[in-house]
């Protein structure tokens, strides 16, 4: 598990030039434990932009962020893209193995593991281009989960992928999740899956602030066809309606 | 109403059903099946050239014939002349090559993964495109004289500019989603050039190694033809100054057939190793 805290977080593409766009505007959160939280909100309002300066792929411009695992130490991370990011070239077992840290034979017990949980313990032996979307995505989740990350970072992984395939994988990432216990941080513009998945939503508005920050207190597993998640994600897409006349009117509104 | 494509493209006539590619694979005359194929164009090709020669050879008097370059070519095996000039020119071609091969290779990644490396060293690459093969052999004459060390150099020199082109283009033109996903899971720098840089660019290294012996191979037989001690250029220099062009054309069709059977026998079937991952089914 992982500790995050996020504190007065600003980010700025283009500094000092005309085309200056600040994306994340003092932001302030903690992220504790156990927990799969999500970030949601409408396109440009720097969901990814979050998860990118949360693993260090960007520098954030202002502010502090810490992350720290379960000794101390610096978090160890897995993060799982809106495409898979598999190397073409390389089996899928190659795939996962180029994330490890060595490739004894305990690592590779432990790959072979996470194959298996996702479905996949057949297929470790084959190419990406041989694999379908669903199946490819599911290297890219048992990828992540093998690393046995403190933090693991998750960016509309199942965005590309057609209802009923990534309604399978949403399923089957509860039950990894449920064995696993890590701590999650889910991108998504779908408040339906975020209520579905999540213990917590936070929603980032326009101008990349902070809008309201959820807990979910609903038992697990859960479907999207329960009457009670469906309320929920109701009345949270009734809120972020709210939000869009909002800043459609305007700061005087 | 019909609708179909028949319809659509010749409105008044009434549709026809369209064959299966089965049907008209078994309906295809006999002689389609025969000579409708990629072996029997390859065949084809080769001779309308020999056709070509003939006929060209009949019209000017100098052009030497088929026939001619054939016998020529039969008397310098006979000579002994054409293991021993072949085996030295291939020593110094190789030597040459593979030079050019790693050095490139080190360099076009180099200039791919560094702007300060690419920025140093993006003029003396084009330098190095810009200038003839022919500048290059007289250099080398110049500096080291009428030994082995010549024709290396030359080819090495010639070479080495297409291989770092080819390998650069390479590396640019990796996935910015896969050196995101490396850097986002700590993936040490040489494990990178490992298994995502150098696999990436296998495909460029094999069009620069093409090039490498396309334009190496000019190299080394410049050298040979204006300083070399023996070799396939330096004998074929001694047919033209005898003005014996069917012994020069022999020579010419020698190394033209090493080119091709060493692209056919090892570049195609490296090149298709190198991308059995993509052909995967």
């Amino acid at each position: 598990m992982a500790i995050i805290t996020v504190k007065n977080l600003t980010k700025t593409f283009n500094i000092g030039t005309p085309r200056a766009s600040r994306v994340l505007d003092d932001i302030s959160f903690d992220v504790r434990g156990q927990t799969f939280v999500s970030i949601v909100g409408p396109s440009g309002c720097g969901k990814s932009t979050l998860l990118n300066i949360i693993s260090g792929v960007e520098e954030h411009t202002a502010g502090d962020i810490t992350l720290t695992g379960d000794t101390g130490k610096p978090a160890r991370m897995g993060y799982v893209f809106q495409n898979p990011r598999l190397l073409p070239w390389r089996s899928v077992l190659r795939n996962m193995l180029y994330v490890q840290d060595d490739r004894s034979p305990d690592t590779v017990a432990r790959v072979r593991r996470y194959l298996d949980m996702v479905g996949l313990a057949k297929n470790g032996d084959y190419y990406p281009g041989q694999l379908s979307g669903g199946m490819q995505q599911r290297v890219g989740i048992a990828r992540a989960f093998a690393v046995e990350p403190d933090l693991l970072l998750m960016d509309e992984p199942f965005s590309h992928l057609d209802a009923i395939t990534a309604r399978g994988l949403r399923a089957q990432l509860q039950d990894i999740w449920a064995q696993s216990k890590k701590t999650v941080i889910f991108v998504t513009h779908d408040v339906v899956e975020a209520v579905e998945l999540s213990d917590r939503i936070i929603v980032l508005q326009p101008g990349g602030t902070i809008y309201e920050d959820i807990t979910i207190d609903l038992p697990r597993p859960r479907r999207a066809s329960d009457p009670t998640v469906a309320t929920l994600q109701a009345g949270i897409l009734g809120r972020l309606e709210d939000m869009k006349k909002r800043v459609a009117a305007g700061p005087a509104a | 109403m019909s609708t179909t494509l028949g319809d659509a493209v010749r409105p008044g006539r009434s549709a026809r059903p369209r064959r299966s590619t089965t049907e008209l694979a078994q309906q295809a005359p006999r002689w389609q099946k025969l000579f409708a194929t990629e072996l029997a164009a390859r065949i084809a090709a080769v001779l309308a050239f020999a056709v070509f020669w003939v006929v060209l050879s009949a019209v000017f008097a100098r052009v030497p014939g088929p026939i001619a370059v054939v016998a020529n070519l039969i008397d310098e095996f006979a000579r002994g002349e054409v293991f021993g000039n072949f085996g030295v020119t291939l020593y110094r071609f190789g030597i040459g090559v593979v030079l050019a091969l790693v050095a490139g290779t080190a360099v076009g990644v180099l200039m791919g993964l560094s702007q300060l490396s690419r920025a140093f060293l993006e003029s003396p690459v084009l330098v190095g495109l810009s200038m003839p093969a022919i500048i290059w052999s007289f250099l080398t004459v110049m500096w080291f004289g009428f030994g082995d060390l010549s024709p290396i150099v030359t080819t090495f020199l010639t070479a080495v500019p297409f291989v770092v082109l080819n390998v650069f283009q390479g590396v640019r033109g990796i996935s910015r989603d896969l050196r995101d996903m490396s850097a986002s899971y700590g993936v040490p720098f040489t494990r990178q050039v490992r298994e995502l840089v150098l696999p990436a660019v296998t495909g460029f290294v094999a069009t620069g190694a093409r090039y490498a012996v396309l334009m190496g191979w000019n190299g080394v037989l410049l050298a040979e033809w204006f300083g070399g001690s023996g070799g396939v250029g330096y004998r074929a220099r001694y047919w033209y100054d005898a003005n014996q062009f069917a012994g020069f054309a022999a020579w010419v069709v020698l190394f033209i057939a090493f080119i091709v059977a060493l692209d056919r026998l090892v570049f195609d079937p490296l090149v298709t190793r190198a991308f059995r991952w993509r052909d995967a089914r």
